[in-house]
């Protein structure tokens, strides 16, 4: 099989960007990705563009949209859509692109602008982005289905609203070093205990934000990757599961399957196992999802993920680093963006550009992205030479 | 009895007649006849056979709350209007939602009226039924028993 690496990556300002339109916030991540790579527009072969969302665009082909105002025409672009992951199945077809010997250098772009549109509006989206159908009816949403997750974690486990809330605090503690990030403060364990429920159990500091935003990266083949970048950061594994749409046909309410499962294709592909894992970004939409991750990923054993974030293994001095970009939570989250930001970040470490917030001698990173409530899931693992 | 009236915002389905049920008082699931696995919420189509010859069956709806919460930040359709008053505010008091593992391990999400955060168990027995609201839409309620 080809070997595909990272050799760009790009970021823009996550935020309430009311200053700018899907189109611009994708030129901005676009043009900081090309710069990074050191390579001119006429050198890539295609594009993959990851918008979750018809809806929050207002318009039908979103990624048309971005592709023209980058003037890439008359060269190929896709859209791909996975909900919350659609960024890390952008940048899995981006990988396709290449292994299949259609295209040697691959723009992967990700975007989404969720601010357009009010909370209530936005809020009703992503609710139907459960079951339109047979779930919407009660009233739900997404913090609504993460609080069906929680309670019966709780219930299941111990675990504490407590321990929710320290995921929290240590996601905005890396946040406030992130200058991506829509949140960049602090918050206390008091701040986040008592902040106002948004769905009981989940708080205000429990949930990620509704966030615009864009990120890039650049793939190229193995023999195109080193002549573009000194510091290539090589895709080793790539695994991709799905499980049932409605949350009630779920075989466990405290497990997502397809991370499981997801999980065990990607390490398998490259031959490693969870404790090889040096720093990991982790789909934690809600504080719960990352103790979800924790455990469905093999950081700890199932149940105990609300006791790794007590003990602080998940910090950078831990025995597992996870999201010290401030993860969805502090970062923000906007839905098409999110997986290609991750990427970003774990390339970020794998070159050991990250400054304050660098895992020592990261030599194997770690991406796992959620769409919906785990209707399907990404994992990827990255390596550095 | 329009589907849209339980779905809000869907009214063409094979398995309308579930809307028809539920104003009738009746939740009902779905039985393959070929291959005999029952499907709740209903289903018109197999997709352990892919056959399409289905049976109707009512669901006792009885069983052990699974999870359950209260949503403060409610979507569009839930959403109260602003109130037109200046200086004023409406005080919102959501009802619950869970999910209760009825017979055959089947799933019935529903409202929980009245339902107590502080008192609800993940555990406790319960019923689901079928419901008209005053304003005709048509949902379900998950009770104590």
């Amino acid at each position: 099989m080809k070997r595909v690496a990272i050799v760009g990556i790009g970021h823009g300002k996550f935020g309430v960007r009311s200053d700018a339109s899907l189109r611009e916030l994708t030129f901005e991540a676009v043009t900081a990705c090309l710069e990074d790579a050191g390579l001119s527009l006429q050198e890539v072969d295609s594009m993959v563009t990851g918008i979750a969302g018809d809806e929050f665009s207002i318009s039908l082909q979103p990624s048309a949209q971005v592709h023209d105002y980058i003037g890439f025409h008359p060269k190929p672009n896709f859209r791909v859509e996975g909900a919350c992951a659609t960024g890390s199945m952008a940048l899995r077809t981006g990988w396709m692109n290449i292994a299949s010997g259609l295209a040697d250098v691959v723009l992967v772009v990700g975007v989404e602008k969720m601010t357009e549109v009010s909370t209530p509006v936005a809020t009703g989206i992503m609710g139907r982005g459960g079951d339109a159908i047979w779930e919407y009816p009660f009233g739900m949403t997404f913090p609504g289905y993460y609080a069906l997750i929680a309670q019966a974690h709780m219930a299941e486990y111990g675990t504490t609203e407590e321990q929710l809330a320290m995921v929290a605090v240590k996601n905005h503690y890396y946040g406030s070093l992130n200058p991506f990030a829509h949140m960049q403060k602090e918050v206390t364990l008091e701040k986040a205990m008592t902040s106002f429920t948004v769905a009981h159990p989940l708080k205000l500091y429990d949930c990620s934000l509704i966030t615009d935003g864009a990120a890039a990266v650049l793939l190229a083949s193995e023999e195109r990757a080193r002549e573009i970048s000194k510091k290539p950061v090589w895709i080793a594994g790539l695994g991709l599961a799905t499980d049932t749409m409605r949350i009630t046909e779920r075989e466990s309410l405290t497990t997502i399957r397809a991370t499981r499962e997801a999980a065990r294709i990607a390490y398998k592909m490259a031959g490693i196992g969870p404790s090889d894992v040096d720093v990991a970004a982790v789909h934690d939409c809600f504080t719960i999802a990352e103790i979800l991750a924790y455990e469905d990923l093999g950081f700890c054993e199932k149940g105990e993920g609300g006791r790794l974030i007590a003990a602080k293994e998940t910090y950078l001095d831990g025995t597992i680093p996870v999201n010290v970009d401030g993860g969805l939570k502090s970062k923000g989250h906007p839905l098409g963006a999110t997986g290609v930001s991750m990427a970003v970040e774990i390339t970020k470490q794998l070159r050991g550009e990250a400054g304050k917030r660098q895992v020592k001698d990261a030599a194997v990173g770690l991406s796992h992205n959620v769409g919906g409530t785990g209707q399907v899931v990404a994992v990827h693992i990255f390596r550095r030479e | 009895m329009d589907f849209r009236t339980f779905s809000l915002s869907i009214s063409q389905t094979k398995v309308a007649r579930f809307a028809q049920e539920l104003a009738q008082g009746k939740i009902m699931s779905t039985l393959c006849t070929r291959c005999g696995k029952r499907y709740y919420p209903p289903r018109a189509d197999c997709s352990a056979c892919l056959g399409t010859e289905m049976e109707w069956r009512p669901l006792e709806g009885e069983g052990r709350l699974l999870s359950f919460t209260k949503i403060f930040v409610p979507p569009e359709h839930f959403a109260l209007p602003q109130p037109r008053m200046p200086f004023s505010s409406v005080q919102f008091d959501p009802c619950p939602v869970g999910i209760v593992e009825a017979e055959e391990g089947l799933r019935v999400m529903g409202w929980i009226p009245k339902g107590d955060v502080k008192k609800l168990r993940v555990g406790m027995r319960m019923k689901a039924s079928a419901v008209t609201l005053p304003d005709g839409r048509l949902t379900i309620v998950l009770e104590p028993l």
